[in-house]
């Protein structure tokens, strides 16, 4: 990590810290007052609604950055990973009328099962042929979530409780935003300190090279399942939020476009770093809140777009996003706020 | 019996379509090693493209298959230039999410020029029906058969007889080594899309032309295809047509008999259990090239 200039580590302790100079706690206390503080204070509901979004969208996305962008395995099923998590939190809150407290872990366990089943084949496959199993998983999933019968009640979608806090039910956008940002906050930290570790350090040896990873004396199986099951976790998480803030759930919510505008996040954002994961997420969801204005000066100027013309045109704006990341900026957002970030850190010197 | 036999019948006549698409996907594969997962957008796309020309400007069909093919061209071409020629040489992740991205665009590209209700194509084939023995066929998917079975000659002679389709090959086999003898082998990869597209073209006309021009089926046909290049292995050719025969007969069976228990739509998700199956078993298909890496 490049610290500025004079800052030495004069015990382990230091060494291992994830946060070392007094400016950074700064920096870090500024955000927490921000996230926690500022935008709450002043943000309309509607802007809330977005940052929930958002809240939701961080976490499905770290889980898919440990997965795809520390383990390397391509998943081009992440919507499906959240649609089990959605699902039986409404199933359970629906049916059993379980408590928000119980779905979540419940939602999480379930999702990260599925994980477990998805990750098998990478006993014998990997690369690109994990992707297409991946994706043939996406298929799977939801249709027999849709064939569910009274269980997941098809096409129609299931409703789903308001969580509840001390007995308070928390149904306003403000209540939620203090239920899904501290959550948040907590995959994030967690996802952080995990590619610190043992296992986070090893799958990016397998991300780099299983086969070498595979004579250095790592399990690569076991590594591969464990990031399909983290992943999962946290994409049941999300799907668990996303089912009790939005109260109803259908299968319409969780189509193949999904899981491809996460792998875009994840290259708009930038693999393989937490900040990239997040940058992502609030890119997407920024882009669509634009695309949301800037559609029906769109109508306004062309009439003969209809409004359903109007959905393939954020479809192409989404997919050209990508693709220019990809061609011109591959390591995405990330990569450009570490520049900024070490010309800030080195300044006035150039070096 | 006459059930199986009727499924079994109607399952190789669609499975045809599939082994086309999947043979552009294998043309694509082999040239530049790019697995196209555009491959249902650009079938829809093709289609829409087709309709337009022939419904909307009143061509004649000959005149609308050029201008098509036209329009198709220029796609290939584009395809190669603006997004896979910048990403040579980055990892595979790249070029997934590129063609990931490329067929959201596409999609997003028909709603926005044709927004609304499936289309219909004026009738070109004679419909009709025929038996052969107890079992009935429609003479439009007997023709599509044909179609299919010329396209595949004609790919074959151009592939095998050709100096381009030597070139192509050759291409395929070593980049370096063609590049060495003087192939450009940017214009083979265009050439490899256009054959592709052209694949890809020809089987979404045969579909929409039964079915109707509707975007999702469309696009989940060319994700069916998927499941045929896996399961023929990806470099294989003629794995591709066996496979997508294979995959047809399977998915009309699977759908004739589980349906009813079920309760209904099997064809969509059996080709993916199928391609899971083979993945497990046997991940480099029945004619593909098992692969050995070195570290």
């Amino acid at each position: 990590m490049k610290r500025p200039c004079g800052t030495f580590d004069e015990s382990y302790a230091q060494d291992l810290a994830c946060v070392r100079t007094p400016f950074r706690w700064t920096m870090l206390v500024v955000l927490f007052a921000l996230l926690f503080g500022g935008i709450p204070l002043v943000a309309s509901d509607y802007f809330l609604g977005v940052m929930n979004l958002i809240g939701i969208t961080v976490i499905a996305m770290l889980g898919l950055n440990i997965l795809t962008g520390y383990c390397g395995q391509i998943s081009i099923g992440h919507a499906a990973f959240i649609a089990v998590g959605a699902y039986t939190s409404a199933i359970l809150s629906e049916h059993l009328g379980w408590p928000f407290w119980a779905t979540l872990p419940s939602a999480m366990f379930v999702s990260g099962l599925m994980g477990l089943i998805v990750g098998l084949p990478s006993l014998r496959i990997k690369g690109f042929y994990i992707a297409i199993s991946t994706l043939a998983f996406h298929y799977i999933i939801i249709w027999v979530i849709l064939h569910g019968g009274d269980l997941t009640k098809g096409v129609w979608g299931l409703s789903c409780d308001f969580p509840k806090l001390f007995g308070m039910e928390l149904d306003t956008e403000m209540e939620m935003y203090f239920l899904i940002m501290p959550i948040a906050v907590l995959g994030t930290a967690g996802a952080f300190n995990l590619t610190r570790t043992k296992f986070g350090r090893a799958f990016i040896a397998v991300r780099d090279n299983d086969i070498a990873a595979e004579f250095m004396g790592y399990n690569i199986f076991k590594l591969k399942a464990l990031a399909f099951i983290i992943s999962s976790l946290y994409a049941g998480a999300a799907g668990s939020l996303l089912a009790h803030y939005l109260g109803m759930i259908t299968i319409e919510q969780f189509p193949l476009i999904d899981s491809i505008w996460y792998l875009g996040m994840l290259i708009v954002g930038g693999m393989g770093s937490i900040t990239g994961a997040i940058f992502g997420a609030f890119a997407f969801r920024l882009l669509a809140q634009l695309v949301i204005y800037i559609t029906p000066l769109i109508g306004q100027v062309i009439p003969a777009v209809s409004v359903s013309g109007v959905a393939g045109f954020t479809q192409m704006l989404f997919g050209t996003v990508i693709i220019l990341f990809l061609v011109l900026e591959p390591r995405g957002l990330n990569h450009r706020w570490q520049i900024i970030l070490s010309s800030f850190r080195i300044w006035p010197f150039p070096y | 019996m006459e059930f199986f036999s009727q499924l079994l019948v109607s399952g190789i006549l669609t499975g045809s379509v599939y082994a086309l698409m999947a043979l552009g996907i294998v043309v694509i594969y082999k040239a530049s090693s790019v697995f196209n997962f555009a491959h249902g957008s650009i079938v829809a796309f093709s289609a829409y493209l087709l309709w337009s020309f022939v419904v909307q400007l009143h061509m004649n069909l000959l005149l609308a298959v050029v201008c098509t093919l036209i329009g198709l061209a220029i796609l290939a071409w584009l395809i190669q230039r603006l997004i896979l020629y910048p990403l040579t040489g980055q990892p595979i992740l790249a070029a997934i999410v590129a063609t990931l991205a490329l067929g959201e665009v596409l999609a997003g590209f028909v709603t926005l020029l044709w927004p609304g209700p499936a289309r219909t194509y004026p009738k070109f084939f004679p419909s009709g029906t025929f038996h052969l023995g107890a079992t009935v066929i429609s003479l439009e998917s007997v023709i599509n058969f044909l179609i299919c079975a010329l396209a595949f000659i004609a790919f074959m002679l151009f592939f095998q007889k050709s100096k381009l389709g030597l070139v192509m090959r050759g291409t395929a086999e070593d980049h370096q080594l063609a590049r060495s003898e003087g192939v450009k082998i940017n214009r083979i990869f265009v050439l490899a899309w256009f054959v592709a597209i052209i694949m890809a073209a020809i089987g979404g006309f045969l579909m929409a032309q039964m079915h109707g021009v509707n975007q999702e089926p469309l696009i989940a046909l060319g994700m069916k295809s998927l499941a045929v290049v896996i399961l023929g292995g990806m470099e294989s050719v003629l794995g591709a047509v066996l496979a997508g025969i294979t995959i047809g007969m399977l998915e009309a069976l699977g759908a004739g008999y589980l349906d009813p228990i079920v309760g209904g739509g099997v064809e969509e998700v059996f080709p993916f259990v199928i391609l899971l199956v083979v993945l497990l078993i046997k991940p480099y298909g029945l004619f593909g090239y098992q692969r050995i890496e070195r570290v």
